[in-house]
C-alpha cells in the first residue's frame, strides 16, 4: 500500500545535512546531548529531553506529533541517575506516546497514545499497539505484539517485519514533501520539483 | 524568535519560594504560588482561571502535565473563588491532567492520567497511566487505581519519596533552562 503524500512548508522545518527534518514547533531540550543519525522526521509538538541524559535516535525514524522522549530515571542506594536512551533504526513512534524506555531496538512500531514505562527494553522487530501501557522494566521480545493496560503479549509479527518496517519508514520519509513557504522564493522552485520526483 | 525572559505580569502572577526550580518555558495563567523544592519542567501548563492555585513543597510537575483550576461549564462564578490546594511531595507525570479540587500529600499521577473536576485526593494515592476519574469523589488514603478496568486496591506502604530525583533535577535543570526567580520581597 502506497502512503499518501503529506506536505510541509519549508519555513516550519529545519532540514539538516544528514537529512533530518525537525519541526520548529518541537522542543529539543539540551540539544547538544541529542543525536539524530539521519533521515529522522520529528513532527511538531514533540519533546525530546536531552537535558536529562543523552538520547540517540537511529536512521529513518519517524517521531509523530506530541510524542515525548524522555530518558528513564533510576534510584540507587547512593544517589540517582538518568540513563541514556538509545533508539534503533527504522522506528516509528505514534502520536502522543511517551517513551521512558532504556532501549528501543530497530524496526519497532509504537502506536498512538502509548506509555512505555521506565527502563523498559524493546527488542528489535516488535510492535506496541495504540493505547498500550507498558509497566516499568518490561522487556518486549522480538516479533511480539503487546496490547492493553497493563500490556500483555497478544500476537506475533511475521518474519518479514524487518523489511516491512524498512519500507514503511522509508516511504514515510519520501512521502513527507517540502513545499514552498509562504513568501515564494524563486530559487526553491527547482528544489521542490526534485523532491517531488523522488 | 527569542523566548521572552520574563513572564507577562498581566497574564499571570507566579510567586516562587526560594529553593523551587520553575522553568520559564511552561504555560502559566492567573495567580499561582509555588512552594520550595518544587520542580516544574518546561512545557507544563498551570492554569488558574477560576481562582488561585497553591502548590506546596517538594512537588514534581513534568512536561505536558496540566493543572487547571476551572469551573465546569455553565456554572456561576463562585464567591469567594475556589482555591486549588496541592500539598507536598506529589508527582504529576508526563501528560497528566488534573482539575482536582484538593490534593493532599505523596500522591502520584502517572503518565496520561486524568483527574476531573470535584475529585479530592487524600494521601499516598497512585492514579495509574491512562486512568481517568471524572465523577466528584474523595479517593481514600493509599489507594492505587490501575489498568484498563480501573481496578482499585489499597497499598500498605506509602509511595517512595522523590526527594533524590528532585535534588538531581534542581542541580541540572538550571544548566539548560531559564528559570523564574523568586522575587526579593518574597525572600525577605
Amino acid at each position: 500500500m502506497e502512503l499518501e503524500d503529506s506536505y510541509y512548508p519549508k519555513a516550519q522545518y529545519i532540514e539538516t545535512a544528514t537529512g533530518n527534518r525537525v519541526s520548529r514547533a518541537s522542543v529539543l531540550c539540551g540539544s547538544q546531548n541529542i543525536v539524530l543519525s539521519g533521515k529522522v522526521i520529528v513532527l511538531n509538538g514533540v519533546i525530546i529531553r536531552g537535558d536529562l541524559a543523552n538520547v540517540r535516535v537511529g536512521r529513518h525514524c519517524v517521531i509523530s506529533s506530541r510524542a515525548v522522549i524522555r530518558p528513564p530515571f533510576k534510584k540507587f542506594s547512593k544517589g540517582v541517575a538518568f540513563f541514556p536512551l538509545h533508539i534503533g533504526d527504522h522506528v516509528y513512534i505514534g502520536e502522543g506516546s511517551i517513551i521512558n524506555a532504556a532501549a528501543v531496538g530497530s524496526y519497532v512500531y509504537i502506536g498512538k497514545n502509548c506509555v512505555i514505562g521506565r527502563r523498559c527494553v524493546l527488542k528489535d522487530c516488535c510492535m506496541i499497539a495504540d493505547n498500550t501501557v507498558l509497566p516499568p522494566e518490561t522487556v518486549v521480545p522480538p516479533f511480539a505484539i503487546y496490547t492493553g493496560s497493563p500490556a500483555r503479549q497478544t500476537g506475533d509479527l511475521p518474519e518479514a517485519t524487518q523489511d516491512l518496517m524498512t519500507d514503511y519508514t522509508r516511504s514515510c520519509y519520501h512521502h513527507f514533501i517540502r513545499v514552498k513557504d509562504l513568501p515564494p522564493q524563486a530559487r526553491e522552485g527547482a528544489n521542490v520539483a526534485r523532491l517531488v520526483d523522488v | 524568535m527569542s523566548a521572552p525572559k520574563q513572564l507577562d505580569p498581566s497574564v499571570c502572577n507566579v510567586k516562587v519560594t526560594p529553593g523551587a526550580v520553575v522553568c520559564l518555558e511552561a504555560d502559566y495563567y492567573g495567580e499561582i504560588t509555588i512552594g520550595s523544592r518544587t520542580v516544574i519542567h518546561p512545557k507544563a501548563r498551570i492554569i488558574a482561571e477560576a481562582g488561585p492555585i497553591i502548590i506546596g513543597e517538594g512537588n514534581l510537575i513534568e512536561e505536558q502535565a496540566q493543572i487547571i483550576n476551572r469551573l465546569p461549564e455553565g456554572s456561576e462564578p463562585q464567591d469567594p473563588p475556589p482555591v486549588m490546594v496541592i500539598g507536598n511531595n506529589n508527582v504529576f507525570e508526563v501528560d497528566s491532567y488534573c482539575q482536582a479540587s484538593k490534593i493532599g500529600d505523596n500522591n502520584i499521577l502517572e503518565a496520561k492520567s486524568h483527574i476531573g473536576w470535584g475529585v479530592e485526593l487524600t494521601r499516598g494515592c497512585v492514579i495509574g497511566s491512562l486512568c481517568s476519574l471524572v465523577c466528584p469523589q474523595t479517593v481514600p488514603e493509599n489507594t492505587v487505581i490501575y489498568g484498563d478496568e480501573l481496578h482499585r486496591r489499597s497499598q500498605a506502604e506509602k509511595p517512595a519519596s522523590q526527594g533524590l530525583q528532585l535534588d538531581f533535577l534542581t542541580k541540572i535543570l538550571p544548566n539548560y533552562h531559564h528559570l523564574i526567580k523568586p522575587r526579593k520581597k518574597v525572600a525577605a
